[in-house]
């Protein structure tokens, strides 16, 4: 079977990758996926407003994932990153709200090999939300901030698909939070109140099934060409959550593309590129 | 499809359905004059804080202005019909804002001598015509240059540090200062904190603040302390008299609060207008806004301030006066002074 190996630069480590020639010496790679979503969200903040918001979105997302080590491929981490903004309108075209948002999520998965080319990783992913939402014509409350920590449990199911000329890599992926922290202010008090005065009791919940509830689905499509693998697929988001009598719910379709790679990096003094591999750095 | 296939798609699906949310969302009324009626009095009904406070059965209310929503055919009408149960609250927070209109309360002020004349202020008596201007604030020494006086007309004006250093630099020599927020219909409460600092020489609770817990009418949080911090390195230690009349409102309101406890302050005129909830905003399902008092303010004994604060020397403008050109509540202020 061909295998693929992808060299990239990443971020500030400088790599330059070369095919590694040898399988006497295992490496960890990186799966690295990078995506771009249009979205539709649709939210309800009854902090800001009663009525349901919906327009257009976008998110950029970094997903990373690797064995922790070369000769145990059962477990593996990944962490991600989901920066996203939208722009919608109440039903009646009337109000504007723009959401800036971002996620960042640590977890480990336990692999199921059951069959050739199809596996199951289940495991957890601990994460933290920080965005806000801003309806700018309204007077002392423009403003509610998103902040939230949850542990997710997480699920991907993975096949892959051989066709006559690639073999195509299928993903769904499931995510639900379990139990976490939120901020939600109580609905009649305003931000200078709470941050001016300190007036925040009932302003941070404990969040868990019974008040907090969603479903994260991402499927995509991993598709090889001769020097890239692109990434297409849908993202749903469902989330709904209460505290203070106030029911919040964020919603979204998204539309992503992006590329997914395997790479590896050296940095720091232990783990040290071995002679074969040419740095700008030497 | 094999069976552990099948397996996994009915625990996919079990899945989504366990997480699947059943929290239940509330019910947004339907965009019709109906629907938009009760759901305007709907946050009115949860939201606003002063229905008992002000004793207003707001299910009266509700069954009055009901009827008349049914004889409702044009936005113009429906709009008014609105307004006016939204006036039934007496309160200048309330706003209900359409395309077209927005509709006020205006009778906390329109109700009562006015006890300021605008051009009386700029008579060469006070600050004439080379008065300097700085962050806001019009400025004169009066009173043969013995006392500084200040016009501040609205706390949307952002001053800093360096206007109020520069101006207290110029009154350096003056026995006391009058500051005018007569016709001050309120702005920041950041700014009405900042310019009461100046007249504090240690921190001191100066009132307190609370805000609807629930949907019932009297469900508020416990009120937590506003206070007044004295700045840090200008402070007026001089005498200060606050000139106030109905339309120094809202956060006007809130600086007269604070400066009621000021340590060489005196507050003189008529009493301010009021306004003491800081008010929130809201939608109906037509995408009108309202703006609404939603977290009520009190004063250092737990007195409610919705209604205005009373002067210590309560004093009005005489059509006397107005004739020769004199302004009878600076004219007091400056013998206060003296």
């Amino acid at each position: 079977m061909k295998k693929y190996f992808i060299l990239v630069l990443i971020f500030n480590v400088s790599i330059v990758g070369k095919a590694q020639n040898t399988d006497s010496q295992k490496f960890l790679l990186t799966t690295t996926s990078r995506t771009f979503g249009i979205s539709m969200p649709n939210v309800i903040d009854p902090y800001l407003s009663p009525l349901v918001y919906g327009g257009f979105g976008m998110n950029l997302n970094q997903e990373n994932r690797r064995y922790f080590k070369p000769d145990n491929i059962r477990y593996s981490m990944q962490d991600k990153l989901t920066l996203s903004a939208g722009m919608m309108l109440n039903p009646a075209f009337s109000s504007e709200m723009l959401y800036i948002g971002a996620n960042y999520g640590w977890g480990v998965n336990y692999h199921f090999r059951l069959t050739k080319g199809l596996k199951i990783l289940a495991g957890g992913l601990w994460d933290v939300d920080f965005g806000f939402k801003n309806v700018p014509r309204n007077i002392n409350n423009p403003i509610n901030l998103d902040m939230a920590t949850n542990l997710n449990l997480t699920g991907l199911l993975i096949y892959d698909y051989p066709t006559r000329r690639r073999t195509l890599h299928l993903q769904a992926a499931l995510q639900a939070p379990i139990i976490g922290y939120m901020f939600v202010p109580q609905g009649g008090a305003s931000y200078y109140d709470m941050f001016q005065l300190g007036s925040l009791s009932n302003a941070f919940h404990f969040s868990s099934l019974h008040n907090k509830r969603g479903l994260n689905q991402t499927y995509t499509v991993d598709v090889p060409f001769n020097h890239s693998t692109w990434r297409f697929g849908l993202h749903f988001q469902n989330l709904k959550y209460k505290a203070n009598n106030l029911v919040f719910a964020h919603n979204e379709t998204s539309v992503i593309v992006g590329t997914t790679f395997d790479a590896i990096s050296f940095s720091g003094k232990k783990k040290v590129a071995p002679q074969n591999f040419m740095s700008t750095n030497d | 499809m094999n069976s552990s296939m099948k397996k996994l798609i009915v625990l996919s699906l079990f899945i989504a359905s366990l997480f699947s949310s059943c929290i239940d969302e509330p019910i947004v009324q339907p965009n019709t004059y109906k629907g938009n009626f009760e759901a305007l009095w709907q946050i009115i009904d949860t939201k606003y804080c002063y229905l008992d406070y002000k004793k207003i059965n707001w299910d009266s209310i509700h069954t009055v202005y009901k009827t008349k929503v049914n004889l409702v055919s044009t936005d113009d009408d429906f709009f008014d019909l609105m307004a006016g149960m939204l006036n039934e609250l007496k309160d200048g927070h309330v706003n209900l804002y359409s395309d077209f209109n927005k509709s006020r309360y205006w009778k906390w002020f329109t109700d009562y001598p006015s006890n300021f004349n605008s051009s009386l202020i700029y008579n060469p008596r006070y600050l004439g015509d080379n008065y300097r201007i700085a962050g806001g604030f019009n400025y004169q020494k009066i009173a043969n240059g013995t006392i500084g006086y200040m016009y501040y007309g609205d706390f949307s004006n952002t001053f800093y540090d360096n206007n109020i250093a520069l101006i207290f630099q110029y009154f350096a020599d003056c026995r006391g200062l009058i500051i005018d927020v007569r016709d001050n219909g309120g702005g920041y409460l950041d700014l009405s904190e900042q310019l009461a600092s100046y007249f504090f020489t240690q921190e001191k609770v100066t009132g307190y603040m609370s805000h609807k817990t629930g949907t019932g009418h009297s469900d508020f949080s416990k009120p937590v302390e506003i206070k007044t911090p004295a700045h840090k390195t200008i402070q007026w230690q001089a005498p200060v008299v606050i000139l106030t009349n109905r339309l120094s409102y809202s956060a006007t309101n809130a600086f007269v609060c604070r400066m009621k406890q000021a340590p060489n302050a005196v507050i003189v005129g008529d009493k301010t207008g009021g306004g003491g909830g800081m008010p929130l905003s809201s939608e109906i399902p037509n995408g009108w806004m309202v703006r609404f008092s939603a977290v009520p303010m009190f004063d250092a004994n737990m007195n409610q301030i919705e209604w205005g604060i009373d002067p210590d020397v309560k004093i009005s403008l005489t059509s006397a006066d107005e004739t020769k050109g004199y302004d009878t509540i600076i004219e007091r202020a400056i013998s206060l002074i003296k």
